[in-house]
């Protein structure tokens, strides 16, 4: 189909290959004069733009010429790959001159375009030819047998072929070879062709049919045949194009009979070989097969000749062609339809009678109404066979499963025999990237099939780098021990055991304390408030008589006397005593009192959320124990800075809670990453899967955003190729669209086709099933359906551990339809029962240890507050017998029972009390410990509370007083940790974090000069004040005045996370 | 690692231009210049050939698969400026349709993502653009896009179906309100992006420029729930571009040079989770590509002949993130 018009008769040439964007350049012909017989030449440069559907072509230059233009070329001579310098236009002009132009100059509106000009030739110079090989070598053609060959870095000589053939005659076309660069040909319109090679300076070969008739105005070499030609004739007699092998030189290898008339001009695709153009006096332009002679294609022409044709060198689907009736047409042989041409003519007639409204009307034209037979005409069908540069000869592409399928065909032309070799291929691949994430997955489904929990966490604690890594993994172990609370508590810095020894030298401070029973007393009854109390005493009015003593200010004795008048007036007294007292604790201690934990965890100081979790792992009931811990993790997460908002984290792994975890550790983390979402996972597979051993909450259902994350995971490991994995981690009880549909992907993918599916149709209604059915063992290992469902065992009620509930829908949600009678639920053989709960304590321990462990509901009570009475007669049997055992390895004593008066007037705490309580002990365990508390070296205590919770046990605790370098180092890092944005900064934080433990380390041995100690403590200070270069210096001065082993260990990291701290402006 | 798990020998007779997977991986199209289009079970390494599809006249360009929900169906292109869908009905292959509405060699077909319908693109030499929707009842619709690309369109590759302003699907239940876009590429060296209007007619909503040469493919990442919408296109230059764009309006697209190569580079494909690109060049070579931490896209692997082995550095590189 035709895509520009030029009316201009003109000669014509592409832009060089390289050139971007593409430029027609045409010169005014000097054989053909014009419809208006102007003498006049110029030569003007036209740029292509496809993107314009228009015919015209844009104009970007005209240069007003001396010279009319036999023959024009384009040649990239100093043009480098990215079209920078545009090459030189050389013309071959009438009076034996050659002209080379600079084109840009011509495009930028110069007058000086002439690079230089030879004339050389005694006549017209009619041929001209670029060495595409040294593109600096021009080849021309003139009368009188006149060669020349040219070197455009030194133009002024040229050189000679060889000797001038004889008979002297017109050389009307010359062409280099496309495969040896020292070969030219020529040809004359006498029908001779003569091959010349530059080493030898001498033609090598003629060729000639011996016809007389061949009048060559046509020459091409084969693009990729070194020893083939075409020759054309534009003699009608004999319009023929002839090829020939210069092997064979005696008679043509085939003769191309094609035009009516004789071929006015020929040219050979270098893009496509298998593709000629040629136009004749026959109007016709043809493009045929020089290697078969079939006419693959006939361009729609008017009725005019053609006398120049050229292909566009850089697009191949292009060519160009100059006629007799002063038009040059840019074609495109891929076909299609002409409306753009019609377009034009449509414009042109409007433009012509002005616009809409020629004749003023008020009415304007109305649309051009196109005849639909003209449509039809319009069309044009592209070449018979498709041109070699839209075969595509390779791809790859990805598929499901992170699967690669590829083909590659061998390049070249692997015709003929070479056909029958080469077996068409198709490789279909495996492509793993992500070795790390499958491996780290591959361990955890181990962990889970194994049931190996406790050390598969140990292992992640070990292999942590951070002390928030350390820290999570630690509290999703606790999960799957024994007294998990407890070891929650352990993990926050409480540890019983150390209350107890303190409770114990307490003791041995106090002694004597118990009243003697012998001795009298006196009971007055006199008018002061003792007498008065007595009396409401004697008179059993406890009312007053603990009115009395509150309006004294004596506490205690209104506490102890409200005891006595039972549970009413003990909590009406409570309310009073609290009311009054203003000491810090007082709503702590009112929490414990009240049982009323919701407000400790609503108001504490979010600094102080591990006190806060401690004491909800204390004292919470198992039914509002979760929903506290959310509770404190929301309020980290809301209101904390980004520290605290990860440390939510933990709050969540306590409750259980498995999506508020994903949705605060999506919030901390790039998930994108599958490293990153590797990390998540593990964390969320092995807290569901304690929670599910629990059964303390319900674990079925899958959230949105845990699906979302679920389902990511699955993406990715199906991407890496385990599908079976991925099968296991996609959540199961779920109906959200995209996880059924990836469930059913992923099974059909494993080449099992979904059962109980009659149509393809509906994913969306797809029971996807696999084919194996779990047997009667629920842990089957090579059944990764059955894996799955252990995982995430769905239905209404929490199953019980180990047992697999199939196919339970939720009746709540919009399920897919009851399963077909194929179900496997109905199939399923009877399971084992010694994991049912109410088996839990008989059970043989091996199954059975893990479970146990957090059965809460059964074996749990949390401590009773302090409501119930104490000095109750009736007293508990195991408590009365600890009062028997002062000595008693428990950290109570029934002397601590005893209100400690002392206690209102404010201790200086500084934190929460620590209490004691511990998971699943007797109620009076836990409620004397808090009272004994006052007396303990309570300072001791509270910082120890702030040593973080994964500080090994085993080790020595850092001396209290400088316990604070510690805190302050750790939190600084962690301030930059959070900060921090960039991977190796963050390596560098976490790697100091690590060497500071030789700082701690010689703390707790105790082992650093006091100068060192103390400059510690002044860089701590000014880290508080965030004053890092004062800190910086003071730095430099221990460094400087201590003794380098001592501080070599530390030092210099602590000089590190100085300076990343003021860079960072934590 | 690239490991070769099936090698597939089709039997074609002639060069091969296309091999694709079904939605799940176990069935393989091909087609060739033979003018016939194969399927083959490929589960578990075996190659059965399921069928052989004759109907096209000329070279057979590309293959498509579309989405299983609406049953077994191929589409096919060829340079006989035919378009055929085909069906699976009770286990035989069979001809369901054919388009003829193009002049001159169709080049790529692309179905919708399934959300839309049945939904085909097909790019075509004549310069325009066609759409077919399945209508129902054996019923396709047509439009067509007119001159999208002067002398010639390659490529065609659907935006997935994401809802403007929301990073994760709609609950079910409201029909969401999809926008549907596609990418074409053409000789006219432009990527164009069209888009659907209200009144269902397909307008061009924007041109990228940056390849100086034809463009051969151009591939539509598939959506992961970012925002980010990435393009990745190909050239006769030998360059490769992916081509960016954060804002919501969808108009601010940057690109950036993935690689240029020596040669042509004919096609260009996403892994399903859009993290790799695999680019087939002229030089036979397949490629993969990665984008690295920093932003750079780097080659983790060289594929020869369904081999290669996948170069460690970026997932390194992740790790130490960590």
């Amino acid at each position: 189909m035709k895509l520009k018009e030029i009316d201009r008769t003109a000669m014509q040439a592409w832009s060089p290959a390289q050139s971007h964007p593409i430029y027609l350049a045409t010169g005014t012909s000097a054989q053909q004069l014009d419809a208006t017989f102007s003498t006049s030449a110029s030569l003007e440069i036209f740029e292509l733009d496809l993107s314009d559907p228009s015919l015209d072509m844009k104009s970007c230059a005209t240069f007003p010429s001396s010279h009319r233009y036999h023959k024009l070329i384009w040649g990239p001579h100093k043009m480098d790959s990215k079209g920078n310098v545009s090459g030189v236009l050389i013309a071959g002009g009438e009076n034996g001159s050659i002209i080379l132009y600079d084109p840009s100059k011509i495009i930028a509106g110069d007058e000086e375009v002439v690079l230089a000009q030879k004339d050389k030739h005694t006549g017209p110079v009619r041929a001209l030819d670029v060495n595409i090989f040294q593109t600096n070598l021009v080849a021309s053609g003139a009368n009188e047998s006149e060669i020349y060959i040219w070197d455009l870095n030194n133009f002024a000589t040229p050189m000679t072929p060889g000797a001038k053939t004889q008979p002297a005659e017109d050389i009307s076309c010359i062409a280099w070879n496309r495969q040896v660069q020292h070969i030219l040909a020529s040809a004359s319109p006498s029908g001779r062709a003569t091959v010349w090679d530059l080493r030898k300076n001498e033609p090598i070969i003629k060729v000639s049919d011996h016809s007389n008739r061949m009048h060559c105005s046509g020459l091409a070499w084969h693009p990729d045949v070194a020893t083939q030609m075409v020759l054309a004739s534009e003699d009608d007699r004999l319009p023929v194009i002839q090829m020939w092998d210069l092997r064979f030189a005696s008679s043509p290898l085939r003769v191309l009979e094609n035009h009516a008339r004789g071929i006015l001009a020929i040219a050979w695709s270098m893009a496509d070989p298998e593709l000629l153009l040629s136009c004749g006096k026959d109007a016709k332009i043809l493009c045929s097969n020089p290697n078969t002679g079939e006419v693959l294609y006939e361009l729609p022409t008017n009725t005019q000749w053609c006398f120049d044709i050229q292909w566009c060198p850089r697009n191949p689907a292009v060519l160009s062609a100059a006629s007799f009736d002063g038009r040059i047409s840019v074609y495109s042989i891929m076909g299609g339809s002409i409306d753009g041409l019609r377009q034009k003519q449509v414009d042109k007639l409007s433009s012509s009678f002005g616009n809409l409204d020629p004749f003023g009307t008020g009415q304007p034209l109305p649309p051009l109404q196109i005849p639909q037979q003209t449509a039809q005409h319009s069309i044009v069908l592209p070449l018979k066979k498709p041109p070699k540069w839209i075969r595509r000869p390779v791809g790859a592409s990805f598929s499901f499963g992170g699967k690669l399928v590829t083909f590659e065909n061998v390049r070249g032309q692997p015709q003929q025999g070479a056909e029958q070799q080469q077996r068409q291929q198709v490789f279909v691949s495996q492509v793993v990237t992500e070795k790390d994430f499958l491996s780290r997955s591959e361990q955890l489904q181990q962990a889970v099939q194994s049931q190996g929990f406790v050390s598969y966490c140990q292992r992640k604690i070990d292999a942590s780098h951070t002390e928030f890594e350390k820290n999570v993994w630690s509290f999703l172990k606790v999960n799957f021990e024994e007294d998990s609370r407890g070891k929650y508590l352990e993990l926050l810095g409480y540890r019983r055991e150390d209350l107890g020894k303190k409770r114990i030298k307490e003791e041995k401070q106090e002694p004597g304390f118990v009243p003697s029973a012998g001795g009298t007393f006196n009971i007055s009854v006199s008018g002061d408030i003792d007498g008065l109390i007595t009396r409401a005493l004697l008179t059993g009015n406890f009312e007053s008589a603990v009115d009395l003593c509150l309006h004294d200010n004596r506490m205690a004795d209104a506490i102890i006397l409200a005891i006595a008048g039972g549970q009413e007036l003990l909590a009406q007294t409570q309310k009073k005593y609290f009311a009054k007292s203003q000491s810090k604790i007082t709503r702590l201690i009112t929490a414990v009192v009240m049982k009323n934990w919701k407000e400790i965890v609503e108001s504490c100081d979010l600094k102080n959320w591990r006190e806060a979790l401690a004491a909800v792992l204390t004292y919470a009931k198992p039914d509002e124990f979760s929903a506290l811990c959310d509770l404190l993790g929301a309020r980290l997460e809301s209101e904390g800075d980004s520290l605290l908002q990860t440390q939510a984290c933990l709050c969540y792994i306590c409750a259980g809670n498995v999506e508020k975890l994903v949705a605060c550790w999506t919030k901390a983390q790039d998930g994108s990453n599958p490293l990153s979402l590797q990390d998540l996972i593990e964390k969320v597979v092995i807290l569901r899967k304690a929670v599910q051993l629990t059964q303390a909450m319900d674990t079925n259902t899958v959230g949105t955003l845990l699906a979302e994350k679920m389902s990511q995971y699955a993406s990715l490991l199906a991407a890496q190729g385990s599908i079976a994995a991925a099968l296991a981690f996609l959540p199961d009880n779920t109906n959200q669209p995209n996880i059924v549909q990836l469930r059913d992907r992923l099974c059909r993918a494993q080449g099992k086709p979904v059962p109980g599916q009659e149509s393809s149709r509906s994913p969306y209604e797809r029971q996807p099933l696999s084919k194996g059915r779990p047997g009667p063992n629920a842990g089957h290992p090579q059944m990764p359906r059955v894996q799955t469902q252990q995982y995430y065992p769905h239905g209404e009620n929490p199953p019980p551990p180990g047992f697999i509930m199939h196919g339970t829908v939720n009746p709540n949600t919009a399920a897919p339809p009851p399963p077909s009678p194929g179900h496997m639920h109905s199939q399923l053989p009877p399971y084992p029962q010694p994991q049912r709960p109410q088996n839990g304590w008989n059970d043989p321990p091996a199954l059975n240890r893990v479970p146990k462990k957090k059965k809460m509901p059964e074996n749990f009570m949390p401590p009773v507050p302090i409501t119930s009475p104490i000095m109750n007669p009736a007293g508990d049997p195991q408590s009365q017998m600890l009062q028997q055992q002062p000595s008693a390895p428990g950290p109570l004593s029934s002397q601590a029972s005893f209100p400690q008066p002392h206690l209102v007037g404010g201790q200086p705490f500084h934190g929460v009390q620590q209490p004691l309580g511990q998971a699943g002990m007797p109620p009076s365990f836990s409620k004397p410990n808090i009272e004994g508390a006052p007396g303990a070296p309570i300072g001791n205590t509270i910082q120890h509370v702030q040593v973080l919770p994964t500080e090994k046990i085993s080790k020595k605790p850092i001396p209290d007083e400088h316990l604070i370098l510690k805190t302050t180092f750790e939190d600084l890092i962690q301030r930059c940790l959070s900060s921090a944005t960039d991977p190796q900064t963050k390596r560098k934080l976490d790697d100091a974090s690590k060497r500071l433990e030789f700082l701690y380390d010689k703390l707790r041995e105790q082992t650093l000069s006091p100068t060192i100690i103390n400059g510690l403590h002044s860089i701590a200070r000014s880290i508080e004040t965030r004053n890092y270069s004062e800190g910086l210096t003071v730095h430099t001065h221990i460094v400087s005045t201590s003794n380098f082993s001592e501080t070599s260990a530390f030092m210099p990291v602590l000089k590190v996370v100085l300076s990343q701290a003021s860079k960072l402006g934590v | 690692m690239v490991s070769v798990i099936n090698t597939v020998d089709t039997s074609h007779e002639d060069m091969i231009h296309d091999a694709q997977m079904d939605y799940y991986g176990t069935r393989l199209a091909t087609c060739s210049s033979d003018r016939s289009v194969k399927i083959f079970d490929v589960r578990n390494g075996g190659q059965i050939l399921i069928a052989d599809l004759r109907g096209h006249e000329g070279p057979v360009w590309q293959v498509a698969w579309a989405h299983p929900m609406y049953g077994n169906i191929l589409a096919s292109c060829s340079y006989d400026r035919k378009v055929i869908i085909w069906k699976e009905e009770n286990g035989t292959w069979e001809k369901t349709h054919e388009h003829s509405g193009h002049d001159s060699s169709v080049n790529s077909v692309c179905w919708a993502p399934h959300e839309y319908g049945l939904i085909l693109a097909c790019g075509s030499s004549d310069g325009a653009i066609s759409l077919l929707t399945y209508t129902g009842e054996g019923q396709w619709e047509v439009k067509k896009i007119n001159n999208a690309h002067t002398i010639g369109c390659n490529a065609v590759s659907w935006a997935p179906a994401v809802v403007p302003g929301s990073l994760i699907d709609q609950p079910s239940g409201q029909k969401p309100n999809y926008i549907k876009k596609f990418a074409s590429g053409g000789c006219d060296n432009l990527i164009k992006l069209w888009r659907e209007e209200e009144d269902g007619q397909w307008k061009e909503e924007q041109k990228l420029e940056a390849h100086s040469d034809w463009v051969r493919d151009v591939a539509w990442a598939p959506s992961i729930g970012l925002p980010t919408s990435t393009i990745a296109s190909c050239s006769q230059d030998g360059r490769v571009f992916i081509w960016t764009c954060d804002d919501a309006s969808g108009n601010m697209w940057s690109p950036k040079l993935l690689h240029k190569f020596n040669d042509v580079v004919w096609h260009v494909s996403w892994s399903i989770t859009a993290n790799i690109l695999a680019v087939s060049g002229g030089d036979n070579k397949v490629t993969l590509w990665k984008e690295s931490v920093d932003g750079q896209w780097v080659c983790i692997s060289d594929v020869n002949k369904g081999q290669g082995s996948v170069s460690a550095s970026i997932t390194e590189g992740q790790q130490n993130e960590q």
